[in-house]
């Protein structure tokens, strides 16, 4: 209902309109083109970054603390001046080495971290606050439309330290929603919230986003809510993009050994290639790798692609269990001094020290060669 | 009455509960002085003085408020928002001026705004021989010389609360399609506002209990009534019953700010922030940050030490720096430690048990201490002397009555840096001394005392430095011909005897500066 034609009076001033036939069409409301940003000691540097995100796409960049995630952010906000590149917003030029377009004529909401809410505002005044150009009755029903939308009915009047957790969230979920942003840029939106509150906010916000069609940017660390939230992901590590893909390829065919290990847990088994397969101590896998013979490699394998059972007359020996609920983790020592884990049901439960066999079910074989990092 | 309810009644609880007495007891008589006044006095005194000096009184505050306040806040904001050469200089330069007594300001621009002086014969080389500026003695002229020497307590404020400011605030207005200029105004300084506020406080509290600038400048407010009365018509009724006006109206200021910044408790944010980005700037704009900041610097601190300077080093100076000299410096120094010590040790049971013991005695007890911290100094004064005429005569005129009013004075400055101090310790570190075998006395020698070592020092310190400027309870109550560094300021000033007052003034400010990092030093690093 945001998006319903009488309330977008300034789409028709946006400058995009003007410009689009300077620089040619594009599909994408967002392209950054080999973005690098300046480094300062207090923030790690970008380097050569290029993306493009599509009208009404959630993407989502994770990586760990320090890999430049924020940082890409904020020179799409225009905080944070680029080096060299160019970013494009609406196909118009808004940042490049020559020229920054400041933040306030870019149209982007943003949602901060710890959701700088203006504490001397109310919930309605807060909403408000990028309204000011609307006539106060227009105002007001748009702040309560929002405020129906994000289920804060009732609480317009209160002061932001007088609200939860989550509903501090909403608020500032919905100061940037209600101005139509072109983009939405979300900086670890969860990480405030404890961990129940949070995936419920997740499914919420997941499902007024895509009813809204609003363009996403989502900033995170933590990959279960990339998985829950993105159409696609774009894993960085120092500075870089490593794989930018669907969360399931993202999953199952990490593009490097880093993007593997980050976005769940993976063992790492040597083997070598002979006779067109490889062979590791867990038996043989295809070569997918267009390796020459003899070559050393990696298989990556995931805990729930290895199985389990009990032969007293087997090697590998279970050295840990740790339960999770839901499953079973099981750690796993073969003859050789490699650990792999295992993910059983829930109500399989084997002691320490029992003697098993293992079983992989290679669907898909994700092979790195041995020494240097990525390629497959 | 606490004997029946505890039946060992420590010798601890004993001094704090005299303590308390100390200070309730003058102010106790002063209104009873002041509400036993026949009621033709309070309207005799309602119809003549009160409306002006009211009058004058707060619309000097209001004047130096809006000052200080617009100084303040735009120093503040060119040293934490701006990078240029010599910023750090700047950031340390602007606290100088509150070295300076307001006494010691006042006289300078006395000579630099008088007539003939050097103001009105620059400005007469631009406007023509007949052009006149405004005197030094009239409301823009006192108003100039508190706002120059206050504006640093907004200026210290607003700086701490700006370095601490979330940058994020700001971002997200940003995003929200609000340009700089509306940010600044909508989201910086709303925010800003409790520190602010709190910055503007202390001026007013600071220019109503003002005497030195008002009485070199003779622009009558309620604190110089006071003296007035006290001196000029010995009549302490009338004083005390001006007194009461002051206290009264200092109370409701403070109300006033309180219930102002209620609301504003929640404005800190916790956790994550990021803080702001210093812009770097160009020559032009250096050039421009510089000159403003010289000029604010400059008239408030420069040019008065270099004249100070200048005077010290003139032949009439240099002809009184003789034994009379140093015999001055002696009595203030001597006067100065007496207060000190009297002060920390009187502080030391308030705050050890105010924090150990919180109970709702003790609690009061240290309230009572910090109520010296709306009285004017004339008002300790007069409140001093006259419980000492009714109760003890025979110490009028002598050293004591001097300390004792001091200790009233100042307690609330000592104990600030106290009360963090001793509420740093935690208990257990004395509870196990005594698992150790430590007794009550051995635990505070050994355990306590050493922690609370520099909290104790730089109580003194301050109270040393502040008794060492002090003027108007000195000038009321010391012995006769026992004159100090401060009082030979004023006198010298009053006279118009510039040379004759300046080393003692540049005395006072050089010793002053040490005292100024010290204080800084405890939140000078605020981010």
């Amino acid at each position: 209902m945001m998006h319903s034609p009488s309330h977008t009076p300034h789409t028709d001033t946006s400058p995009s309109d003007s410009q689009v036939d300077q620089y040619g069409p594009t599909s994408s409301i967002l392209e950054l083109r080999s973005v690098s940003c300046a480094y300062e000691p207090t923030r790690p540097a970008i380097q050569n970054i290029s993306f493009s995100i599509r009208e009404g796409e959630i993407l989502c960049l994770l990586g760990p603390s320090g890999c430049g995630k924020t940082t890409i952010l904020r020179a799409i906000a225009g905080f944070e001046p680029v080096r060299s590149g160019q970013i494009f917003l609406s196909d118009r030029i808004v940042s490049s080495s020559s020229e920054t377009v400041p933040t306030e004529e870019r149209r982007v909401g943003m949602v901060f971290q710890e959701y700088a809410l203006f504490p001397h505002l109310r919930v309605a005044d807060n909403i408000a606050f990028g309204l000011h150009q609307l006539s106060r009755l227009e105002r007001t029903s748009r702040v309560q439309d929002m405020l129906r939308l994000t289920g804060l009915e009732g609480l317009e009047r209160r002061y932001p330290h007088e609200l939860s957790g989550g509903q501090q969230q909403r608020v500032a979920l919905s100061r940037a929603l209600v101005q139509n942003p072109v983009l939405l840029l979300l900086d670890e939106p969860f990480s405030n919230l404890d961990p129940d509150m949070a995936s419920r906010m997740r499914q919420d916000l997941h499902a007024l986003l895509h009813r809204m069609k609003t363009t996403t940017i989502l900033v995170t660390h933590d990959h279960d809510e990339a998985f829950a939230m993105a159409d696609r992901i774009a894993v960085l590590n120092r500075g870089e993009i490593e794989q930018l893909d669907t969360p399931e390829l993202i999953y199952h065919l990490p593009a490097t050994r880093f993007v593997a290990d980050f976005v769940g847990q993976a063992d790492f088994i040597t083997g070598q290639i002979q006779q067109g397969v490889v062979h590791t101590e867990l038996g043989t896998f295809p070569n997918t790798i267009d390796g020459g013979e003899g070559a050393h490699v990696v298989v990556m394998i995931r805990p729930d692609d290895i199985h389990l059972m009990p032969n007293k007359s087997a090697a590998p020996r279970i050295v840990a269990r740790q339960f999770r609920g839901s499953e079973n983790l099981y750690t796993v020592q073969l003859p050789s001094g490699q650990v792999v884990h295992s993910s059983e049901s829930s109500t399989s439960v084997y002691h320490e020290g029992t003697a098993v066999e293992l079983r992989v079910s290679a669907t898909h074989t994700v092979l790195f060669s041995a020494e240097q990092p990525p390629c497959s | 009455m606490i004997a029946v309810h505890r039946l060992s009644v420590s010798t601890l609880q004993l001094a704090v509960l005299a303590t308390a007495a100390l200070i309730l007891l003058p102010l106790g008589y002063v209104t009873t002085l002041a509400l036993s006044a026949d009621p033709a006095v309070w309207q005799r005194l309602w119809t003549t003085r009160v409306p002006e000096l009211l009058l004058n009184t707060v619309s000097l505050a209001g004047a130096v408020a809006l000052i200080t306040l617009m100084l303040g806040v735009s120093t503040a904001w060119m040293v934490t928002r701006f990078e240029f050469p010599g910023r750090r200089l700047w950031e340390i330069a602007l606290v100088l001026p509150l070295a300076m007594p307001t006494y010691v300001l006042a006289y300078v621009y006395n000579y630099l705004l008088g007539f003939g002086g050097p103001m009105e014969q620059l400005w007469q080389l631009v406007a023509g021989p007949q052009a006149r500026i405004f005197s030094p003695q009239s409301f823009w002229g006192v108003t100039l010389v508190m706002a120059l020497d206050t504006f640093p307590f907004v200026y210290l404020l607003t700086r701490s609360a700006l370095l601490s400011f979330n940058v994020s605030f700001e971002e997200v207005a940003r995003t929200c399609g609000a340009s700089p200029l509306r940010t600044m105004f909508s989201v910086t300084l709303p925010l800003l506002r409790p520190s602010i506020v709190a910055g503007v406080a202390l001026v007013v509290l600071y220019v109503v209990s003002d005497f030195g600038a008002v009485s070199l400048l003779r622009y009558q407010t309620l604190t110089y009534a006071v003296f007035q009365q006290m001196t000029g018509r010995s009549d302490n009724q009338a004083a005390s019953i001006l007194s009461i006006l002051l206290v009264i109206l200092a109370l409701l200021f403070l109300l006033t700010e309180r219930w102002f910044r209620r609301k504003s408790r929640f404005y800190q944010t916790t956790g994550h922030y990021r803080a702001p980005q210093r812009i770097q700037r160009g020559w032009l704009h250096t050039g421009l940050l510089t000159a403003c900041l010289a000029t604010v610097v400059g008239l408030a601190f420069g040019i008065p030490t270099s004249l100070l300077v200048m005077w010290s080093l003139s032949q009439e100076a240099l002809a009184i720096l003789d034994t009379r000299f140093f015999g001055f410096v002696w009595n203030s120094a001597l006067l100065s430690s007496l207060a000190a010590t009297a002060a920390v040790l009187v502080g030391l049971p308030l705050a050890y048990l105010a924090s150990r013991k919180p109970t709702w005695l003790n609690l009061g007890c240290l309230q009572a201490a910090y109520a010296g911290y709306v009285l004017p100094g004339p008002v300790a004064a007069l409140a001093v002397l006259v419980l000492f005429l009714s109760i003890m005569p025979f110490f009028y005129g002598t050293v004591l009555v001097l300390i004792v009013a001091y200790v009233l004075h100042f307690l609330p400055a000592g104990l600030q840096s106290l009360e963090p101090s001793i509420q740093q310790i935690t208990p257990n570190l004395e509870e196990v001394a005594r698992t150790l075998g430590l007794g009550v006395r051995e635990t505070w020698r050994r355990v306590t005392l050493p922690l609370i070592r520099n909290g104790v020092i730089v109580a003194w310190v301050l109270i040393f430095l502040q008794t060492m400027k002090e003027l108007p309870a000195t000038l009321l109550l010391r012995p006769v011909g026992f004159d100090t560094l401060a009082i030979r300021v004023w006198l010298e000033a009053s006279e118009e005897y510039y040379q004759l007052a300046a080393p003692s003034a540049l005395l006072i400010v050089l010793v002053g500066l040490p005292a100024l990092f010290l204080l800084l030093s405890r939140d000078w690093r605020a981010a």
